[in-house]
């Protein structure tokens, strides 16, 4: 899981890798969905400054707002573009998910992160942002844990991480364990993905990511069987599939049933629509709402290989 | 007529379709839109149940059966009802010939959904519509049925009605609420080429004005999961409806803002908010803080035809029959609202 940094634009996909991060770095960090209180970010502010050296500047979302959202969509939006266009801040850190991003992503404007990128991170609701700014800016983002990861030692773990040495712009090598749905293959290719109800919901938006040529990574937590079904079956039949390279399924954590049984579990879903396409894909893959989720490089060329030992997914 | 619109109708006259459309007697053509209304109903006619998404057992449609019957209508039961494969009604291939069939028989001069559930957009693409464009009927539905009014209005440019269906109908008739009872005769009424006229109550945020335009809309988060897809309404100069059930508000207020920033609301004629009902429960001090009605002033922000809100139809007892591509005016002013067909 080591070796060099990559500080260039990789000339084949176009796409602008923003610089690693270094000791003394300043990351922004922003809550521009759901409100959470700031003693929960308490852990990872103390690990981000003394464990791994860097300097945190807290947004003004952080423990804002006093119902759903950390803050009205002004107030968001202003935190995260300040965030956006100071020099002084090297890397964006969104505290949580939630949902709120969609509502101020028109509002955001990306002139100044276009020539001075740098990288954001989260998951979730933030999905949003990986799609706009990879779509819009051409510009690679880190699908990872956010703030809440940190605490109860969660930040010793693989997950955790695994964001440090991809901020620090270390290349990633994964592997995971063979699963039984598995279809063995290899693909290389862009990597792109995030909360399948937001890219679901991301179609025929201005957000929406081409994701023909893409190694494809979903995940969803507390959804209903039917509508995950109904989710895939609109990528399936808006021919947002078709192009894909591969396809990585991450953890569907909590989903639900409806009081009418669905009659198939989410894995089976997932397995009976990709029937219809020839691309590999892997189940199981440590990217989800739980423990395990480790930080994936949105809009950097990967390699995917499954095969009956297991799957490895590399970054080019 | 805008060039898009033009292009489509010159291509489908090129085509065939539309004259082939007009070959059928008792037909009518809204020349402006080029939708095709299939023939209204008589009696004697014959009207077929399926049930292209959830599962429903026989003694279920026996109130509707029994209705259309005594309305002076045959019955033809689909092989999809009594069927189960899961939540389904019978497997994806065994809903989509049922359903097929129905299109396909000339004998059959209706469709009626039994029941929503999900389903429907599992199936669209295997349909068949080519006789279903030469020979036109009616389609019944509404929840998911949604899926299959915006695909027959994408792909055949044939009118449909959105209206409650066999699971809907009052077990014993005579003692039946008559809001339920009105609602099912507004199917009857709109079957038989009744002009429809709806009213609805004065909303204090509704936004006035007059509209009129293609009709066209149903279920908030089954118009959602079409985008994107052959299925994926056109909206623009269309009075668009909208309701929803079960949902949480901030999934509502995402599908808004997606529908929204797709621009699916810009150059509406006019929009008809229906019911939202039994929306979840939402965790206490964690609220979304925002209602149906607030979401919708401010995805409509910026333009300026006609809202009402409130109108009958959704998830609830006074859920009226309406023509979905069928051309309507709506009329939105202080003390009234009323939408009604144009001949």
């Amino acid at each position: 899981m080591e070796s060099s940094r990559i500080t260039k634009p990789q000339p084949a996909d176009g796409i602008i890798i923003p610089p690693p991060l270094r000791k003394g770095d300043s990351i922004g960090v922003v809550c521009p969905a759901g409100h959470m209180p700031k003693s929960r970010m308490r852990t990872c502010f103390k690990v981000l400054r003394e464990e791994w050296g860097f300097r945190v500047i807290e947004g003004k979302t952080l423990g804002a707002g006093d119902g759903y959202f950390s803050g009205t969509d002004e107030e968001r939006a202003a935190d995260l573009q300040r965030m956006l266009d100071d020099d002084q801040v090297d890397a964006i850190l969104c505290a949580r998910g939630g949902y709120g991003v969609g509502r101020i992503i028109e509002q955001l404007d990306f002139s100044n992160f276009r020539k001075r990128p740098k990288w954001l991170i989260g998951f979730s609701d933030i999905t949003v942002l990986h799609a706009h700014i990879l779509s819009r800016c051409g510009v690679a983002t880190i699908h990872g844990p956010m703030a809440g990861a940190f605490a109860a030692g969660g930040w010793r773990k693989p997950s955790v991480q695994s964001l440090l040495r991809a901020m620090r712009g270390l290349k990633s090598d994964y592997t995971c364990d063979p699963h039984p749905l598995n279809r063995p293959g290899t693909a290389s290719g862009v990597l792109f993905g995030g909360n399948l109800s937001l890219l679901a919901h991301l179609v025929g938006t201005p957000s929406e990511v081409d994701l023909r040529g893409k190694i494809l990574f979903i995940e969803d937590v507390g959804e209903l069987l039917y509508n995950i079904d109904r989710m895939l079956y609109q990528l399936h039949r808006s021919g947002r599939l078709a192009g894909l390279e591969g396809m990585i399924v991450g953890g569907f954590t909590e989903c639900r049933d409806t009081e009418r049984p669905f009659g198939k579990d989410v894995l089976t879903i997932i397995s009976d629509i990709i029937t219809a396409y020839p691309f590999p894909v892997c189940f199981g893959f440590p990217v989800s709402h739980g423990p395990e989720n480790l930080a994936l490089k949105s809009g950097v060329h990967h390699q995917l290989t499954i095969d009956v030992k297991g799957v490895r997914l590399k970054e080019c | 007529m805008d060039r898009a619109a033009f292009l489509t109708t010159a291509l489908t006259l090129a085509g065939g379709q539309l004259m082939a459309g007009l070959m059928v007697p008792g037909q009518v053509v809204s020349m402006a839109d080029a939708v095709v209304i299939p023939p209204y109903l008589r009696k004697g006619d014959r009207i077929g149940i399926t049930s292209p998404a959830g599962f429903i057992r026989e003694e279920e449609i026996l109130p509707a059966v029994e209705r259309l019957l005594d309305w002076g209508f045959e019955v033809r039961v689909g092989d999809s009802i009594g069927r189960r494969d899961g939540t389904f009604g019978g497997t994806d291939e065994e809903r989509a010939a049922d359903l097929q069939a129905m299109l396909d028989d000339r004998d059959i001069k209706a469709v009626l959904c039994a029941r929503g559930g999900y389903g429907v957009g599992r199936v669209l693409d295997r349909l068949d519509y080519r006789n279903m464009k030469a020979y036109p009927k009616w389609v019944i539905g509404f929840s998911d049925i949604t899926a299959l009014h915006l695909d027959l209005l994408a792909k055949c440019r044939v009118a449909s009605l959105h209206s409650k269906m066999c699971n809907s109908f009052p077990d014993d008739w005579s003692s039946a609420d008559p809001v339920v009872r009105s609602t099912i005769l507004s199917i009857r009424d709109a079957l038989t080429g009744t002009r429809m006229t709806y009213e609805a109550p004065p909303h204090p945020m509704n936004r006035g004005g007059k509209a009129s335009g293609l009709l066209i809309g149903g279920n908030l988060s089954v118009i959602q999961h079409c985008m994107g897809t052959p299925s994926e309404p056109d909206t623009n100069g269309r009075i668009l409806f909208l309701e929803d059930v079960g949902e949480y508000r901030y999934n509502l207020d995402r599908m808004l803002t997606n529908l929204q920033r797709a621009g699916k609301f810009r150059h509406l004629s006019g929009l008809i908010i229906g019911g939202f009902a039994r929306l979840k429960q939402e965790t206490p001090g964690d609220e979304f803080g925002r209602e149906v009605v607030d979401m919708i002033l401010e995805k409509t922000a910026g333009t300026n035809y006609p809202i009402c809100l409130d109108f009958p139809v959704g998830h609830q007892r006074n859920n009226f029959a309406i023509k979905c591509g069928v051309r309507h005016t709506l009329t939105v002013e202080s003390q009234q609202v009323r939408l009604q067909e144009i001949k």
